[in-house]
Parts: structure tokens; sequence; C-alpha cells
């Protein structure tokens, strides 16, 4: 049995890093609940803003903050561009699965054809930078990726909830053609939430460059983790994404901490279809 | 008010209604009355832009609709209560109202349009917090309604407005669209209980196999024998 300052610390950093899942489960868990397209690509988004928020800093000197105050906006646009192209051909639930997966495979091949294979590590002053909270450390870079995600959780749930877009959204996700016979037009709704989702991937991806290491196949390894945190906080469901996040990456945390990290995955699958299998109508 | 001609449509590729054509004057209440499957909610659909008709006109107060795309129509004055009720379950009763209200003009007279629809429906008031999916049969039915009137329709399509409900249930629901018809909105009433529609209607048109075979007063369509015998129950 591990002690409580290494259980304290696997709690904290679990809850960091799960703001993180949270801030990547944010955009897609908007997409797939309110827009009925699983997007695959989303990864890919965010790990292209990572690189790019890295090639920014490394080769322009632009500070990762400055970056993202580019970065954010280009890929509002950039999801707005992608929902044209979903929409263009039609694009439904399961087909966005085969498309999205194709859109993903080519970045990944553009990603690594401009930064290569190797491992990229983007260096920036406060990438160590933590402090002591009793015995346990909190690393600031995390704790900022944590505040900004609860932050957008929170700000989408209240759009969701008290605009009349927001509002417009939920009842489009339900029956766009009911939604529709009372003037909601879903089609340019759907090109802002696209817009905003991509954008939430542009901001997970300029805390990915300043906390991990880089891989154009960093793709696939965020891909189950943060499906299980999406589908267990409930599709459309922001908030809901954020609190699963915290719960996936403490449970993997304390997992790594008392049993072995290599148990980690086991835990948060287990979680999710021990849901899937008790609490199936939240899927 | 409304004014149907020579309209056509095909549903999943095959023609439901042909030809048809039929008026709703300012404040009049007209009934589509007819057996299941004779396209009476696919004409009353695509009066409200949900689908596109692939033939005819449909003209609201003197604006061609048939052309509009869906979002567009309401703004000329139609609501529609769909057959089932399609309310938006996992949003709130007053989160259904505030989506008939979407449409600008209607927006800016949401809190009005809660009045009327809460004093319409005082039940409503007491559940407006609760998921709209919770609500008995009934009181979805009551939701529909309200969410069609504050969309401030000047002609309201009720597609089976009594469907499933429990008889003292279906007797409220016909006094409230009376009532809504007394505050000077015209309706187009599509009911299979043929004996209260006839009851309520200024006219009546009745739609077999996607055509109209027969239109008039009611009283007239009582009298006619065959509307005795196939809807009526009577035997002659």
């Amino acid at each position: 049995m591990p002690s409580a300052t290494l259980l304290g610390q696997a709690v904290v950093s679990g809850l960091l890093a799960g703001g993180l899942y949270g801030l990547l489960a944010l955009g897609l868990s908007l997409s797939w609940g309110l827009l009925r397209l699983v997007n695959l690509a989303h990864f890919a988004l965010a790990l292209l803003g990572a690189y790019l928020t890295y090639q920014l800093g490394t080769a322009l000197h632009l500070s990762p903050w400055v970056a993202a105050i580019v970065l954010v906006p280009a890929f509002f646009g950039l999801g707005i561009a992608l929902h044209l192209l979903f929409a263009r051909f039609r694009v439904t639930e399961f087909t966005s699965l085969l498309v999205t997966f194709g859109i993903a495979v080519i970045l990944e091949s553009v990603i690594q054809w401009f930064w290569t294979a190797d491992y990229r590590r983007y260096e920036t002053p406060y990438a160590s930078a933590s402090f002591k909270l009793g015995p346990v450390f909190v690393p600031l870079l995390e704790l900022f990726a944590c505040l900004t995600a609860a932050t957008l959780a929170l700000a989408t749930w209240a759009w969701l909830r008290f605009t009349y877009v927001g509002k417009a959204l939920r009842a489009a996700a339900e029956d766009p053609a009911i939604a529709g016979a009372f003037g909601v037009d879903h089609r340019r709704h759907a090109l802002l939430l696209s817009g905003l989702s991509a954008a939430y991937a542009g901001a997970a991806g300029t805390f990915i460059a300043l906390i991990a290491t880089l891989a154009p196949s960093q793709i696939w390894a965020w891909l189950g983790v943060v499906f299980a945190v999406v589908i267990i906080g409930g599709l459309g469901n922001p908030v809901g994404a954020l609190l699963a996040g915290f719960l996936i990456g403490m449970s993997e945390s304390i997992t790594m901490a008392v049993v072995a990290p290599a148990w980690a995955p086991l835990v948060s699958f287990s979680i999710l279809i021990g849901l899937l299998i008790f609490r199936p109508e939240r899927v | 008010m409304l004014e149907v001609r020579e309209l056509s449509i095909a549903y999943g590729g095959a023609p439901a209604v042909w030809d048809v054509s039929l008026d709703v004057g300012a404040g009049e209440l007209v009934a589509v009355i007819g057996p299941n499957g004779a396209g009476k909610s696919t004409l009353v659909n695509t009066i409200a832009g949900l689908h596109r008709p692939r033939a005819g006109v449909i003209r609201c107060a003197g604006v061609e609709l048939g052309a509009l795309p869906s979002h567009r129509v309401c703004r000329h004055g139609i609501a529609l209560v769909p057959e089932g009720r399609r309310l938006f379950t996992r949003m709130t009763v007053e989160e259904n109202l505030e989506i008939g209200c979407y449409r600008d003009e209607a927006r800016a007279e949401r809190a009005a349009g809660l009045e009327r629809v809460y004093g319409l429906f005082p039940i409503l008031r007491e559940r407006r917090r609760q998921l709209a999916g919770s609500l008995s049969g009934g009181q979805q039915q009551m939701v529909a309604i309200g969410r069609a009137m504050m969309a401030r329709p000047r002609l309201l399509l009720l597609d089976e407005p009594s469907l499933g409900l429990a008889p003292a249930v279906v007797d409220a629901m016909f006094a409230i669209i009376r009532a809504i018809h007394d505050e000077g909105v015209a309706i187009l009433l599509v009911e299979q209980n043929v004996i209260r529609a006839l009851d309520i209607a200024n006219r009546a048109y009745v739609l077999e196999e996607g055509r109209i075979v027969a239109g008039g007063a009611p009283d007239a369509l009582r009298r006619e024998s065959r509307i005795r015998e196939a809807y009526l129950g009577v035997a002659n």
C-alpha cells in the first residue's frame, strides 16, 4: 500500500490530467451529442494544434499564449470548413466515423511529413513550474489547463442551457424537422457548433504542446480514453464530459500508484463497460 | 388565409397526396377526416414545411410557401401540432414552449405567450421545470398545443390532437381547441374522431387514398350515406 503522500499526489495528478481529458472530450461530446457526428478527426486537430503551437514557438519565438490567440480562431474556421464538407456529402452518424477516420489518417501523415515521426518536446520556462500544496506538488501548466477546461465546460453548459441558440441546438438534436417548423435554422447552428468544437481542439492542442511529448501517433493514444470520457459524461453534456474526465484521470493515476501503470486502461474501460451494462440509456 | 391548389406530395418515393385543393378562411375551423394512411398527416406536415410538395401551390395570406426552406414557413403565421406530439423530451416544459416562440416576432412576446399558455393549461405552470418526456400523454399534448400557440399563429395545424388520450382528457382537449378558435385563430384539424371533428368544425373535407372525395358543411356530410356508413358507424 503506497503512502498517504503518494496517494495524495496521485489524486492531484489524476485530477489535473483529467482536466485535459475533459477539454479534449468537450468538442467531441458536443458534435456527437448535438450534431450526431462522431468526429475521430478531433484528436488529429488537437495534435495539429499542438504541433503548430510548437512550430510558432520554436521557429518564430511566439509565446504559446499568443499562438493560442491565433490558432483558436483559425481552428474555428477550420471546423466550419470541415462541417461544410460533411453537409455537402450528407455525412450521417455512421459514415462520419469512416470519413473522419480518413481525415485523421491524412492529418497524421501531414504532421509526419512536416515534423517527422521523431519525438518533439517544446521546452518552455514554465514547463516545470509548480507549487507545493502540503506535501503534494501541483504543476502550474496542468492546473491552468484544468481551469481552462472547467471554464469552457461551464460556459458551454450555460450557453446550451440559457440562450435561444443553445436551446435550438438541443431541440434540433432531438427532432430537427419539428425544430425547423418553429424557425430553427439548424444548418447555420451546426456550422457554429462545429467551429466551436474545432476551436476547443485547438485550445487543447496548445496545452498538449506544453505538457506532453509530441509524436504523430499520439492521435491514436488519446482516442480510447477520451471516447470513454465522452460516453461516461453523456453525449452533448459539457459538464458531464469534464466530470468524467476527472473520474477517468483520477482512477488511472490511483491505479498506477496502487497497482501498476499497465493496469490503468483496464480501470477506465471497466468503468465504461460497467456504465454501458447498468445505465445503457445514458448513451 | 390558407389556399392549397392541386397539391401533390410524394413521400418516400411513393405518391401520398394527389391533386388536393382546399381552403381555410381567416378564423375558420376546417376538419380533414379520413382513414389511416389516407395522407392526412403528410398533407398538414407539408403545409408546415416539413416536406417539399411535388407539384401544386400552398399559399398563406397571399405568400407562396411551397418553395420556402422549412425554417421560413413559420414566419407566415403557421404553427404545427404534429401527430404523436413530437416534443423535445429531454428539455423542460418551458424550454419546449420557448422553442415555440423561437422566431423573432414571437420571441419579443415570450412573457405574454407563456402567460397565455399557462392560462389555458394551469398544470403546465406547475410542471414548467419538469422534462417534457416525463409528463402524461394528455399533458404532453397540452405542451404540444402550447408550443404551437407560443408561435402566435394565425393558422394552427392540429394533427390528431385526441389520439391516445383518455375520454375525459379528449373532452378537455376539444374545449381548448374551441377556445383557441374563439380567439380568432384559424384551425386546420386532422382528426380520427369523426363525430367530434364534425361537431366542432365550420367545414370539413374527406381525404381517402390521397384524394379529396367529399367536402362541405358538417351537416351536409353527416347526411351523406357513404360517410354515415364509413365514418359514423350508422347503418342505412
